[in-house]
């Protein structure tokens, strides 16, 4: 382009020297052609491209001046380098005014693109340092509070005292002449980021060339709406984080409420079929005892068998209730006193070897055990509970080995229940405690409400104490409670 | 980014801060003495000298890292100007002894080039602009003003160039661009700090007895070095060396010398 005008400014100067018309040619005219492209394409550089065809055309000029004075074709030469001059610098600063529009409307574009999306504050400015510089022709700097910290484009810190630092104080605008450190002034001018809740952070422009009142301006405007960006990108992230955790919160209670919900009416099912099991037998013996007559000694079965399958019913609808309780957020009912836990375990392991032959039950007592302070009822119902649950779901002829010692790390009383089945898996291991959950194998293996170990774990918890449950090797399943000793 | 990772000095200099006065006064008194006393040859030549050591030391005071360890260097440029035109004018082929200036302000650590690709490239934007400048006054005042190109004896050319390099356009462009345009550019804006110190250096130029004092010559001087100082100062700006501007300056006055009635 530049190569092409000046062809054109030197062909119009040979066309000018070859017209018979000399100094009055009409190809003077043609000086505008190029003054006015080179105008429309670099601004400035119309004002050196009309001083070019100026200096072109001065020759033809001035010896016209010299040999007839102020004529009428000299003084229409000089009105033609008059508007020659003219032309050039107004246009150009038309053009570079125009271009210079067109960068802040782009640059606003950008900045719109930039603060777009979920990148963080950091990367966002990144972004932002990048489209300003191209479009701004220097070096771009962007500092903005984001809560305690200062985040920065442009340099690693900010040091005390510098055109950004004075700028994040004052929250006036501050424009440097020389900024030194260069053969070259180097300029820089730095704005405030004014958000709602005042000076958000600041923007800085710096380079060797001039910064203008007019382009100081232009930046004001640009800082005003880089803040009021970055703020509303902010809340709008803010927003999206808020309804993305909501979603997440609401998804999970869908599905808590759905699982409940299945597990409930697994429940009902479960308890309708456990609570049917004593009633039926119960129903039947009474039948019997009201329709027939029996012997003394089938009385006493009979009776014993009716006084059995009413203390099943009578634990599973404690069962009931004390998960009613549980649910309401209330602790189970307790008669706290001085206990020898050891004691309450091995008469519990005593009455559960006498009913269950079909698996080896190994206690392991240390005495003297320290006293805790436990309903012992309570007690005995979770060591009960544990056993049961250990027997019901390891095979038959296995070991089921009770253990209850001083704990090591604490005064308390560990007691652990330790089988050889096949385990719990990985994932349910915390879930076991959860009322109504049952291991996908243990549903299969052994009927149940799903309620034996929430209610446990209630009466632990309300004891002051601990159960986790763990596999151990090679095969087998651990629970283990602790209880806080008497001090 | 300086913006961020500098605080600015608070000190800026002031536009004539450090300029070595007392030297200067030296100088002006020498003259004046010299005029008053010696022969107007040598008068001329003491004047000449004390004029551009004066220029020269005092852009080499302004840019100097401290100042004030430069305020008799006006007295040494002026001493190794005047050796100079006293070799140039009692030894045949003494002109060379003006190299002795640019040797004495590189020994000084006069700082006034960036290195490399930079530098070159000031050299060659400036061997052009003044190539065309030159060229432009050549044909302007071949057409007018009775004005022809005379290439004259090579060694008179070969004087006069070496005078332009030692003393003439280095004093000039030292002073009024390295010196007086770059302290004005550091507060003011290009077009600002261009004009003072173009208008500087164009009076400096009108004042010189050298110059014929015509109505006609001194419009077209000052026309030209006008051009001169602008494009001078917009090659200091852009490319932050005095290469360009000295090498513009060159070959501007060598197409001057060319010119004779």
């Amino acid at each position: 382009m530049a190569l092409a005008i000046a062809l054109t400014l030197a062909g119009i100067t040979a066309l000018i020297a070859v017209s018979e018309a000399g100094v009055a040619s009409l190809w003077r005219h043609a000086y505008h052609v190029p003054v006015v492209l080179a105008a429309l394409r670099w601004g400035s550089g119309g004002a050196l491209a009309a001083l070019a065809a100026i200096l072109l055309y001065t020759p033809f000029v001035l010896p016209a001046l010299e040999r007839a004075g102020p004529s009428r074709a000299v003084l229409e030469a000089l009105v033609t380098l008059a508007l020659l001059l003219g032309v050039g610098v107004s246009s150009g600063a038309l053009a570079a005014g125009g271009r210079r529009q067109r960068a802040r409307y782009e640059a606003l574009v950008a900045i719109q693109r930039a603060v777009d999306g979920d990148a963080p504050l950091d990367i966002v400015l990144v972004r932002l340092r990048a489209c300003l510089e191209a479009r701004l022709g220097g070096l771009v700097g962007l500092a903005v509070r984001d809560g305690d910290r200062l985040a920065l484009a442009g340099a690693a810190a900010l040091a005390p005292g510098s055109p950004v630092a004075q700028v994040l104080g004052s929250g006036a605008p501050l424009y440097v002449s020389d900024l030194g450190g260069g053969v070259r002034p180097r300029r820089c001018f730095v704005a405030p980021l004014a958000g709602r809740g005042g000076i958000t952070g600041a923007l800085a422009l710096e380079r060797p060339g001039d910064i203008g009142a007019d382009e100081r301006r232009a930046l004001l405007a640009l800082a005003t709406h880089l803040g009021l960006a970055l703020e509303n990108a902010r809340l709008a992230a803010r927003q999206r984080r808020f309804a993305e955790e909501l979603a997440e919160k609401v998804t999970a209670a869908t599905r808590h409420i759905v699982e409940m919900d299945r597990m409930k009416s697994d429940f009902v099912a479960i308890a309708s079929h456990e609570l049917r099991t004593p009633l039926t037998a119960l129903q039947g013996f009474s039948e019997l005892l009201a329709t027939r007559r029996f012997a003394p000694s089938d009385l006493a079965r009979v009776g014993a068998i009716m006084h059995a399958e009413t203390e099943r019913l009578g634990r599973i609808v404690a069962d009931f209730l004390d998960l009613a309780r549980l649910e309401r957020g209330l602790a189970p009912p307790l008669r706290r006193t001085r206990v020898d836990a050891g004691v309450v375990v091995s008469e519990a392991v005593e009455v559960l070897r006498r009913a269950r032959t079909t698996h080896a039950l190994e206690l392991f007592c240390d005495a003297p055990l320290p006293p805790v302070d436990a309903d012992p009822d309570a007690l005995d119902r979770v060591v009960k509970n544990l056993v049961g649950n250990a027997v019901k779901y390891s095979p038959a002829g296995s070991r089921v080995r009770v253990a209850a010692r001083p704990h090591a790390a604490s005064p308390a009383v560990e007691i652990t229940v330790e089988d050889e089945g096949p385990g719990i898996a990985e994932a349910d291991l915390t879930r076991v405690f959860e009322p109504y959950y049952r291991t996908p194998g243990g549903a299969r293996v052994a009927a149940g409400a799903g309620l034996g170990l929430a209610v446990v774990k209630s009466l632990v918890d309300a004891h002051g104490g601990t159960i986790r449950a763990e596999n151990v090797a090679p095969h087998g399943t651990r629970m283990t409670l602790i209880l806080p000793a008497l001090s | 980014m300086r913006a961020l990772e500098y605080a600015p000095s608070p000190l800026r200099p002031r536009l004539l801060e450090a300029t070595p006065l007392p030297a200067l006064v030296a100088l002006a008194a020498g003259w004046g003495l010299a005029a008053l006393t010696l022969p107007a040859p040598a008068a001329r030549g003491i004047g000449l000298a004390a004029a551009h050591g004066g220029l020269l030391g005092t852009a080499l005071a302004w840019t100097a890292a401290d100042g004030a360890r430069e305020r008799w260097a006006p007295l040494e440029a002026a001493l190794v100007l005047g050796v100079a035109t006293l070799f140039a004018h009692l030894v045949p082929g003494g002109v060379v002894a003006y190299a002795a200036v640019p040797s004495w302000l590189v020994w000084r650590r006069a700082d006034w080039r960036r290195g490399g690709a930079e530098h070159a490239r000031a050299m060659l934007a400036g061997a052009l602009f003044g190539l065309l400048l030159g060229l432009h006054l050549l044909v302007n005042a071949s057409l007018t003003l009775g004005f022809h190109v005379r290439p004259g004896r090579p060694a008179d050319l070969l004087a006069w160039l070496a005078y332009d390099l030692g003393a003439n356009v280095l004093a000039a462009e030292a002073f009024f661009r390295a010196g007086l345009f770059a302290r004005a550019h550091r507060r003011w804006p290009f077009a600002a700090a261009a004009a003072v110190s173009t208008a500087a250096s164009v009076t400096r130029y009108l004042l010189d007895p050298l110059l014929p004092h015509t109505p006609e010559i001194l419009a077209g001087a000052a026309f030209y070095l006008a051009l001169l100082g602008v494009g001078n100062c917009w090659l200091l700006a852009r490319h932050g060396s005095l290469a360009g501007p000295v090498a513009a300056g060159l070959l501007f006055f060598a197409a001057y010398r060319l010119l004779a009635r």
